[in-house]
C-alpha cells in the first residue's frame, strides 16, 4: 500500500549487488549461464519456502519444523514412487494432503491449546527428522526409476522452450505496466498521492528490463527452469492473497494488535490455522523441488532450510513480532541468501565458514529488524 | 527555604514541521495550585517539559524565571535541585518495595557504607505525620491503592525538598474517593507555601482545587483567570474559541421495540464470579447508560455480551428476539450488536496503519467476492465515513498513531459503524479526547439515536452518564445497584447505588 522506497528496499538492492560483485570477482564463474541457472532453481526452491513462512510470521507465529517437513514429505513422495511404483501424480497428491493435514494439527494446537509456535514447531522439527529417517530408513531413495522422467523428477529438470519463455515474458511485462497504470488512476481518483509519471515509468521500465534480461540469460543455457514459473506463480497468489484479499487484510491486522482484531470482529483462530495449513501445502511442494533437485531423498534433504526461510522473510523486511512486511522484500531476502550460499559453494569455502556465515548475516538481520522497529 | 514565584515568560518552542508553544506566559505565585486546561495539542505537554528541564534551555526561546533570577534547566536532574518535581500518569515507583523505601529510593542514606534503615523509616513515618497521609512506612507500596501510590510518590518529592509540584493528569486512574483525599492534601500543601501546578482534563477537579487557571489553544496561553472568579463556560470558551451553550446536547427520542434483552445473566471469569444476575433491555432509540466504581464490572459486562470476555454460568442474552449464546465477537458483530472499546489503542485500532485500513476492518465481508476484495468500493465506504465524522488528516492513507485522540476515536467509530448495526455499545466513548470532540461524539449519539440504533454506554463520569442517558443502571460489585429513568436524578443518588448505601 505505501509506495514509497525506503532506506531499508534500497540497502537491500545494495547489499545484493555488493554480494554479487565480490563473487563474481573472486570466482568469474559466479555469472556464468549455467551457474545463473542453478542459482535461479536453488532461489526458486528457497524463495517459496520463505513465501510459506511469511505467511505464517504475518499473524505473529513463527515455525521451525519446515525444514523437517521438507525432506519428510519430499520422502514420503519419493518412497510411494520408487518402492511401492505409485504414479507420480498421485503419490505427490497424497504426500501433499498429508502435509496440510499434519500443519493443520499443528495450527489448531497453537491456537485451542495455546502452545507457543515455537514449541510446537521445534517439536515438529524433531518428530519430522526422525519420522523421515525411518520413512527412508535412512538411504537413498530416488524420485524415479533408473534413469526414466516423471513429473517429480521434472520439477527441477524441465526448461522452458525459447518462444514460450518470450511469450510469457511478454504477457508478465504487459501484466505490470496495467496493473501500474490501473492503480495510478484509482490512487488520483481517490485523492492520493500519486508518484511523477516519470518514476512509475522508470519503476515498469527497470522491471521489465531485468525479466527481459534474465529469460535472454536463460536461453543461453537451457532456457527459463519450470521452478522460476512455480516461483512466480505462487509469489503472485501470495501477493493477490495478502494485499487484495480478506485473509490477507485480517494477516496484517492480527500481526499487528491481535486483542484488536478479535475485537473488531475477525476469527483469529480460524485465521491462523488456515496460515499453518497453507504453510504445509508450501513445504510439501518444497519438499518435491528440494528432492528432485538432489535426484533422489536423503537424510540431509531440508537441513537447517528453516533458517534460511526465516533468514529470508526477516532480510526482506518481515517483522519477526507480524503485522509487516511483504512479497517482494521476501523474495529479495530469499536472493540474497541463496546468492552467498551459492557463491560460497563456488568458493569451495569449507561447511564450517559456511555455517558461521549463515548465522551471522540470520542475527544482522534480526539485528537491523529490531533497530528498525524501535526507530 | 521559603518558595519562591517560578514562571515562564513568552516561550517559543518549534519542532521540525510544528510550532508546539506560540508564546505562552505562565506565573506560578507562591503557595498557590494553578492549572493549566486546554485541548489535546494545545501544548500542555510540551510546557510542561520545558518547566521540568526535559526539553533542555537552549532548545526554545523565551525564558524561565525562579524569584526575580532567571533559571537555566538543562535536565530533569536541574529541574529538581531548583526544588521543581513532576509527578507523572504513570508512577515511578517499585511495587515489591516498602513506602520507606520508595520514598527514599535513588537517595538512601548511608551509614560506613550500609543503609541506615532506622533514618529512612523514622524520617518517612515523620513526612507522613507532617502532611497528615495516613500511610503506613512498612506497608509494601503494592498492596496499597493507586491513589495512595500517588501520594507516596508526592511524599517523596517533598523528602527531596521539593516546594515546586507539577501533577501530569494525576486522577486519571483513581476513583472518586481517591479524587477527594489527593485535593485535600493538595490544599494541605499549598498552606505549607508548596506550589502546585495541576493538568487535568477533568473541570471539576480544576475548579475544586486552583486558586488560578491559564487556559493555552494552539500553542498560546489565552487567558490565567481567577478560579473564584471565573465559571466553566468561560474555561471551556477559552479553550475551543467559541461558545459550548449546551456540554451535553442529547435529544431524546421516541423509543422503538426492544433490541436487546439480557435475563438473569451470571458470568464467571478464572472461576470466579464476577457478574451476578444482571437484567437490563435497551430499546431503539435509547441511550442507556452503565455506571459504577472501578472494578464493578462495566466493562466485563460490554465485553461479555459482545462474546469476548468470561464464561455464562446461566441467563439469557437476547439480540432482536434471537438468543447469544457461546458466540465470539464476529458472531455478535453478524447480529449487529458491535463494541468500541475504552483503551483505542488496545482494543481498537491497528494502529501502524491507515485510516482506510482500519475503518473497514470489521466490514470487509461487505466488499469482499469470492477471493478478492472490491477496492473501489472499499475506497467509498471508507470515504464516506471519513467525510461524515470529519477525521482531521490529509487522506485515508494517513497513519492512524499520527492522529490525535479524538480522531482516532473518530476512526474506531466509523470502524463500529460501518458494520451496520442496531446496537453500539460504547465504553468511556470520551475517555482522553478534548472538549471539541466530546461534542462531536455526543452529536453522533444523538444521530444514532434518531436513526433507532440502541445505544449502550459505559462511563466514569457522572456528569457525563446524567447528561446524555435516558436510563441509567449502577453497577456495584458486579451486581445490578439500581435502575433509574433519568428525570430529576441528582448525582448523589447514582453514587449511593453504586455504593450501595441505600
Amino acid at each position: 500500500m505505501n509506495n514509497k522506497l525506503s532506506t531499508r528496499d534500497f540497502s537491500m538492492v545494495i547489499s545484493l549487488l555488493i554480494i554479487w560483485a565480490i563473487f563474481t570477482i573472486l570466482s568469474p564463474t559466479f555469472v556464468s549461464s549455467r551457474n545463473l541457472s542453478m542459482l535461479m532453481i536453488e532461489f526458486s526452491i528457497i524463495a517459496i519456502l520463505a513465501l510459506g513462512m511469511f505467511l505464517v510470521i504475518l499473524p505473529g507465529h513463527i515455525d521451525l519444523s519446515v525444514g523437517s517437513g521438507v525432506g519428510l514429505f519430499g520422502g514420503i513422495a519419493s518412497v510411494l514412487v520408487f518402492q511401492y511404483s505409485w504414479a507420480a501424480p498421485l503419490a505427490m497428491f497424497v504426500s501433499l494432503i498429508l502435509a496440510i493435514i499434519t500443519w493443520w494439527l499443528m495450527g489448531m494446537l497453537v491456537v485451542k491449546q495455546k502452545i507457543p509456535a515455537f514449541i510446537i514447531t521445534l517439536g515438529g522439527l524433531l518428530i519430522f527428522k526422525g519420522s523421515f529417517w525411518l520413512v527412508i530408513q535412512n538411504s537413498t531413495i530416488p524420485v524415479v526409476k533408473g534413469g526414466n522422467v516423471n513429473l517429480y523428477s521434472l520439477l527441477t529438470t524441465y526448461y522452458l522452450p525459447a518462444y514460450v519463455s518470450y511469450t510469457l515474458c511478454l504477457l508478465v511485462i504487459g501484466g505490470v505496466a496495467y496493473r501500474k497504470i490501473v492503480s495510478r488512476n484509482q490512487r488520483k481518483q481517490y485523492g492520493f498521492t500519486v508518484e511523477n509519471v516519470e518514476v512509475s515509468f522508470m519503476k515498469v521500465f527497470v522491471t521489465a528490463q531485468a525479466i527481459l534480461l534474465f529469460v535472454l540469460v536463460s536461453n543461453e543455457y537451457r532456457g527459463v527452469p519450470l521452478p522460476i514459473v512455480i516461483l512466480a506463480t505462487l509469489a503472485t497468489l501470495v501477493y493477490i492473497l495478502t494485499q487484495h484479499t480478506k485473509f490477507g487484510r485480517y494477516l496484517y491486522a492480527v500481526g499487528s494488535n491481535e486483542k484488536a482484531a478479535f475485537i473488531s470482529g475477525i476469527p483469529v483462530e480460524k485465521l491462523v490455522i488456515m496460515s499453518f495449513a497453507t504453510m504445509g501445502a508450501i513445504v510439501a511442494l518444497t519438499g518435491f523441488m528440494q528432492t528432485a533437485y538432489a535426484g533422489s531423498s536423503t537424510t540431509t534433504i531440508g537441513n537447517l532450510m528453516e533458517l534460511d526461510a526465516i533468514a529470508a522473510c526477516v532480510i526482506g523486511g518481515t517483522s519477526l513480532k507480524g503485522g509487516r512486511g511483504n512479497v517482494m522484500g521476501v523474495l529479495f531476502g530469499a536472493l540474497i541468501m541463496v546468492s552467498l550460499l551459492n557463491g560460497m559453494t563456488l568458493l569451495a569455502i569449507s561447511p564450517e565458514i559456511k555455517f558461521i556465515a549463515r548465522g551471522t548475516v540470520l542475527t544482522l538481520a534480526v539485528w537491523m529488524d529490531v533497530r528498525l522497529a524501535n526507530d | 527555604m521559603g518558595t519562591l514565584n517560578f514562571s515562564a515568560k513568552n516561550i517559543i518552542k518549534k519542532f521540525p514541521g510544528v510550532v508546539a508553544l506560540a508564546g505562552v506566559d505562565f506565573e506560578l505565585r507562591a503557595g498557590e495550585i494553578h492549572s493549566i486546561c486546554g485541548e489535546n495539542g494545545a501544548g500542555k505537554s510540551t510546557l510542561i517539559k520545558i518547566l521540568s528541564g526535559i526539553h533542555p534551555n537552549n532548545s526554545y526561546e523565551g525564558k524561565l524565571y525562579l524569584g526575580d533570577e532567571s533559571l537555566e534547566l538543562f535536565s530533569l536532574k536541574d529541574a529538581e535541585k531548583a526544588g521543581i518535581t513532576v509527578i507523572y500518569q504513570e508512577l515511578a515507583l517499585i511495587e515489591e518495595m516498602t513506602v520507606a523505601e520508595n520514598i527514599f529510593l535513588g537517595r538512601e542514606p548511608t551509614r560506613n557504607g550500609i543503609i541506615d534503615w532506622h533514618k529512612i523509616y523514622s524520617e518517612s513515618q515523620q513526612l507522613l505525620n507532617q502532611f497528615q497521609i495516613d500511610i503506613d512506612p512498612t506497608a509494601c507500596l503494592g498492596e496499597l491503592g493507586v491513589g495512595q501510590q500517588q501520594l507516596v510518590e508526592i511524599v517523596k518529592a517533598l523528602g527531596k525538598k521539593s516546594r515546586i509540584l507539577i501533577l501530569d493528569e494525576p486522577t486519571s486512574a483513581l476513583t472518586e474517593k481517591e479524587v477527594k483525599v489527593l485535593l485535600v492534601i493538595l490544599k494541605k500543601l499549598r498552606n505549607e507555601g508548596i506550589s502546585c501546578v495541576y493538568i487535568s482534563h477533568k473541570l471539576d477537579e480544576v475548579f475544586a482545587v486552583s486558586d488560578r487557571i491559564t487556559v493555552l489553544r494552539d500553542g498560546r496561553s489565552i487567558a490565567t483567570l481567577d478560579a473564584d472568579k471565573t465559571s466553566r463556560g468561560e474555561v471551556i470558551h477559552c479553550m475551543v474559541g467559541r461558545e459550548i451553550d449546551n456540554l451535553f446536547p442529547r435529544n431524546k427520542t421516541s423509543l422503538g421495540k426492544t433490541l436487546l434483552k439480557v435475563s438473569n445473566l451470571n458470568v464467571t471469569n478464572r472461576k470466579k464470579e464476577v457478574l451476578k444476575n444482571i437484567c437490563f433491555e435497551v430499546k431503539a432509540g435509547e441511550v442507556l447508560g452503565i455506571g459504577g466504581l472501578m472494578g464493578s464490572g462495566r466493562s466485563e459486562l460490554l465485553l461479555h455480551i459482545f462474546g469476548a470476555w468470561g464464561k455464562r454460568s446461566s441467563g439469557t442474552v437476547e439480540v432482536q428476539g434471537e438468543p447469544l449464546e457461546k458466540h465470539t465477537p464476529a458472531q455478535s458483530i453478524k447480529k449487529g450488536l458491535v463494541l468500541v472499546s475504552e483503551d483505542r489503542k488496545i482494543y481498537g485500532l491497528i494502529i501502524e496503519k491507515d485510516i482506510g485500513f482500519n475503518l473497514s476492518l470489521s466490514s470487509l465481508d461487505m466488499f469482499s467476492g469470492l477471493f478478492l476484495l472490491d477496492s473501489q468500493r472499499e475506497f467509498v465506504e471508507n470515504d464516506k465515513f471519513f467525510r461524515s465524522l470529519k477525521v482531521k488528516a490529509p487522506n485515508l492513507e494517513s497513519i492512524v498513531e499520527n492522529l490525535s485522540g479524538g480522531n482516532q476515536q473518530k476512526v474506531v467509530l466509523g470502524k463500529a459503524l460501518m458494520t451496520d448495526p442496531k446496537i453500539i455499545f460504547l465504553d468511556e466513548p470520551t475517555r482522553g479526547i478534548d472538549v471539541g470532540a466530546k461534542l462531536e461524539v455526543y452529536e453522533l449519539i444523538n444521530q444514532l439515536t434518531e436513526k433507532g440504533y440502541a445505544v449502550v454506554m459505559v462511563s466514569s463520569e457522572l456528569p457525563e452518564l446524567l447528561g446524555m442517558s435516558d436510563r441509567i443502571i449502577m453497577l456495584c460489585e458486579g451486581r445490578v445497584g439500581g435502575t433509574f429513568v433519568n428525570e430529576n436524578l441528582e448525582q448523589e443518588q447514582l453514587m449511593s447505588a453504586a455504593m450501595e448505601e441505600n
